[in-house]
């Protein structure tokens, strides 16, 4: 018996590269739908450029930057300048429930598939551009990545130290913000779709999306004059927070303390060193005044033990505690191996590689990355023959036109 | 596009973007909180810098498009009146903690009896089972656990987090996505679900491409403050400028126009323009081929060259010729971008203390369904007597002893 998938049967052409638009449509992917990503080899998505890559050698195919990114779909290497390429990404178009690009803002009207041309060619299609900035305004063609939006959301602003320049949170943060509310946001579109067959055009804007995070900030801004700034692990509102250093090699632990309650569990967890004593100690506002000094107690505490036993042993009395893990410990975690997070699966050229699965589990079905990322236009005879229904003629014609690199 | 869906949103600050998303998007959402109001109503930043249950902006930000009742789910009328509104929704979303809501007679059990087609959303640290379930949780502690933070901060001192909580939005706006991917699904099989969303797994997402480095390459990606890992080349992304910072990195097209600045403010010499293919100048350092400037060169007159000149100039000029340039903004600057006015983001919305301020706007913009915030935030009770009394049914002394403590008139 096959399972059902809540995407069966949904049809999507990607046009979209680097991280953002490519984790969207991968939810559809894993989820049931059969997602087409259109590339080129020239050049190839720049992710495909970047690693890591497979046992450290570069290659289009052996890089993660792009294999995790896009899992469960298949590739079509299509030059979408040639004019046979344009052709094929029609016929894609008119099969397609679902388009998504996210190139520069106008290149899909230059390559002739702006969407009005792609709304007369499938009437009730979903088309979704998104972009950093949006599709209109005068900074619409912005052309940047997901750290430029970071800087110009404020993320930057508010992570690292405040006696130092900011460092920014990981890489493209906003890339990591952006595809869940737009992936809701095609989902509910689809749904739409399904119960009154009308499509329509979704103009996303990355930074848009990503400032929901910061809400309340931006509320408390313009009430009050008010602006947050970084504070590297500090709590404005409980203390001690931090991250402490542990026995080995750059190893640490976080440890948050909420409640009055839970400092007098970290205390007595510690083996109530005399320095806790401290009557000022005992209230929020009395510790969050003499941080650095509890700060300097706890790492003394920490700095013989590993990060493990200081969570365990934390985690015992009933504080917040974790280790600050690098992607080899969470390939070990206990909990994620629970979840079956991590699912190998067989790529056609690096061979067995783990993938990351789902943040969430649904009851009824092993939900999970269904089949590895594709190898660059690895798909194009399948998806020429078998989902557009081409002859082998007009298979050869447009492979003599050099339309699929 | 949701409208014809209800959401029960039984959850407090660990969920409540959940179903404000899919309010956003339509569906109607009936907020549900304990007599005493969500955890939400009682953290910070608050009006007035007084910590009042209708003061919270954390809770005001994300219950738009929310009625709100209260029900003390303790009580048998509380319960029994919860499950009668199951029985007409759709969606129950809940971040109680796992078996929490079990233990009140109120898990996916109880809600599927009352109507067999509930999707049934759970929001908790580490999921629902598993040896580390019960672990106690704060937003520092999922930022390690999920491994962002090992990437976060400069090499030379903690890893660290971004200091306004992320990892319960994280969490939320995944549950608003496994919400409609399980309904999608119910739509086929006839069956309600239940989703099972871990916050931990949900910061592993912003690991972005570290977070399987290790299994990949060998070795982990190790936290190098602001600097871009692209493989075997490291780009510095901030640049301290005349009045601040900006991001910034050498791609073609921004070399391609910045260099003509550069040598407008005689930073580098006019041979420059020509010397070099700039357009592909980023592709070739990063497949590590011959480039005519070395980048460590190209970096150096970046760094003296936004030195002279506000983050505010550089990016209306940037805007002008191509040039990516990001200032690194505090709300402030944020709430000047043209752009976002431009496009009519900012909503105005009246606060709790009949102030009207500007507010982070719809989720995105839709040709055929426009989105838009139909109410804003209930205040605590609001909607008991609209939805306990006119549409359940129930008479006051009912909803009086099922926890809704403030019966009010019909708003």
């Amino acid at each position: 018996m096959t399972t059902t998938l809540p995407f069966d049967g949904i049809k999507v052409a990607d046009f979209a590269w680097i991280w953002a638009a490519p984790t969207t449509s991968k939810y559809f992917a894993d989820h049931g739908a059969t997602v087409v990503r259109v590339e080129t080899e020239s050049p190839p998505d720049l992710v495909r450029t970047v690693g890591p890559f497979k046992d450290g050698e570069p290659g289009t195919n052996r890089s993660h930057s792009f294999g995790d990114f896009n899992t469960s779909k298949y590739s079509l290497s299509l030059d979408l300048k040639n004019p046979q390429g344009a052709n094929v990404a029609r016929r894609l178009i008119g099969w397609a429930d679902i388009v998504i690009e996210s190139f520069a803002t106008g290149k899909m009207d230059d390559l002739g598939i702006g969407y009005e041309t792609v709304k007369k060619l499938n009437p009730s299609v979903i088309m979704v551009s998104t972009s950093l900035m949006g599709q209109t305004g005068l900074a619409s063609t912005y052309a940047g990545f997901g750290f430029h939006a970071g800087a110009i959301a404020g993320f930057y602003e508010i992570t690292g130290w405040p006696d130092l320049p900011p460092d920014g949170p990981f890489t493209a943060y906003t890339d990591g913000v952006a595809p869940r509310f737009l992936a809701a946001i095609m989902m509910a579109a689809l749904d739409h779709r399904r119960r009154t067959g009308e499509g329509q055009f979704i103009d996303a804007s990355q930074l848009e999306m990503s400032l929901q995070m910061l809400a309340p900030q931006i509320i408390d801004y313009n009430a009050s004059g008010r602006m947050v700034s970084r504070i590297g692990n500090r709590s404005r509102i409980a203390a001690p927070q931090g991250a402490y250093q542990c026995s080995g090699e750059d190893q640490w632990c976080a440890i948050a303390v909420e409640t009055d309650e839970d400092w007098a569990n970290l205390r007595s967890a510690m083996g109530n060193p005399t320095w806790t004593n401290e009557d000022r100690f005992s209230t929020t506002e009395g510790r969050l005044s003499r941080h650095d000094e509890i700060d300097k107690g706890i790492s003394q505490w920490t700095a013989d033990k590993s990060p493990q036993d200081v969570m365990e042993i934390l985690q015992v009395a009933g504080v917040p505690a974790g280790v600050v893990q690098r992607s080899s410990d969470l390939m070990r975690d206990p909990q994620l191996k629970h979840r079956k997070f991590f699912r190998e699966l067989e790529h056609s050229e690096v061979g067995n590689v783990p993938y990351t699965g789902h943040q969430f589990r649904i009851k009824g079905y092993d939900n999970g990355p269904r089949f590895a990322a594709p190898m660059l236009g690895e798909h194009n005879d399948f998806v020429l023959r078998d989902l557009l229904g081409m002859t082998d003629d007009e298979i050869t014609e447009i492979a003599i036109s050099g339309a699929l690199v | 596009m949701l409208s014809p869906y209800t959401v029960l949103d039984l959850s407090d600050d660990r969920g409540e973007m959940a179903s404000m998303i899919l309010g956003d998007l339509g569906a109607n959402v009936v907020k549900v909180e304990p007599p005493y109001g969500s955890s939400s109503r009682r953290m910070g930043p608050f009006l007035e810098d007084a910590p009042e249950p209708e003061n919270s902006l954390q809770f005001f930000a994300f219950n738009r498009n929310k009625r709100g009742v209260t029900l003390d789910v303790t009580t048998k009328a509380g319960r029994a009146a919860l499950l009668r509104l199951a029985e007409k929704a759709d969606f129950v979303i809940e971040s109680a903690g796992p078996g929490e809501m079990a233990k009140l007679g109120l898990g996916f059990d109880a809600f599927e009896k009352a109507n067999p087609r509930i999707i049934y959303v759970a929001i908790s640290a580490f999921g629902q089972d598993g040896p580390q379930a019960d672990y106690a949780a704060s937003d520092l502690t999922l930022a390690a656990m999920g491994g962002p933070m090992s990437v976060q901060g400069n090499p030379e001192r903690a890893p660290v987090r971004l200091s306004v909580p992320q990892a319960w939005l994280h969490a939320s706006s995944e549950a608003a996505v496994a919400a409609l991917t399980a309904h999608a699904l119910m739509i086929q099989t006839g069956h309600g679900q239940f989703v099972d969303v871990s916050a931990q797994t949900s910061m592993i997402a912003t690991m972005l491409h570290a977070r399987l480095a290790h299994a990949i390459q060998g070795s982990d990606m190790e936290r190098a403050g602001s600097v871009l890992q692209a493989g075997a080349i490291e780009l510095p992304l901030v640049h301290e400028c005349a009045d601040g910072y900006v991001v910034l990195i050498p791609t073609g097209a921004t070399m391609t126009g910045m260099v003509p600045w550069m040598v407008e403010d005689g930073i580098v010499p006019e041979e420059w323009i020509e010397g070099e293919d700039w357009a592909t100048y980023d592709f070739r350092f990063l497949q590590q081929q011959p480039v005519v400037y070395a980048l460590e060169d190209v970096f150096d007159a970046i760094r003296r060259y936004v030195l002279l000149h506000t983050k505010a100039d550089m990016l209306d000029r940037g805007l002008r010729d191509n040039v990516t340039i990001a200032p690194i903004n505090t709300v402030e600057d944020l709430t000047k971008f043209h752009q976002l006015e431009e496009r009519g983001y900012w909503l105005m919305a009246p606060l709790p203390d009949g102030t009207d301020t500007a507010v982070a706007g719809i989720l995105a913009q839709l040709s055929e369904t426009p989105l838009d915030v139909k109410r804003w935030a209930p205040k605590l009770g609001q909607h008991n007597h609209e939805i306990l009394i006119e549409m359940l049914g129930m008479s006051e002394a009912q909803a009086i002893e099922g926890g809704a403590t403030i019966p009010q008139e019909k708003e």
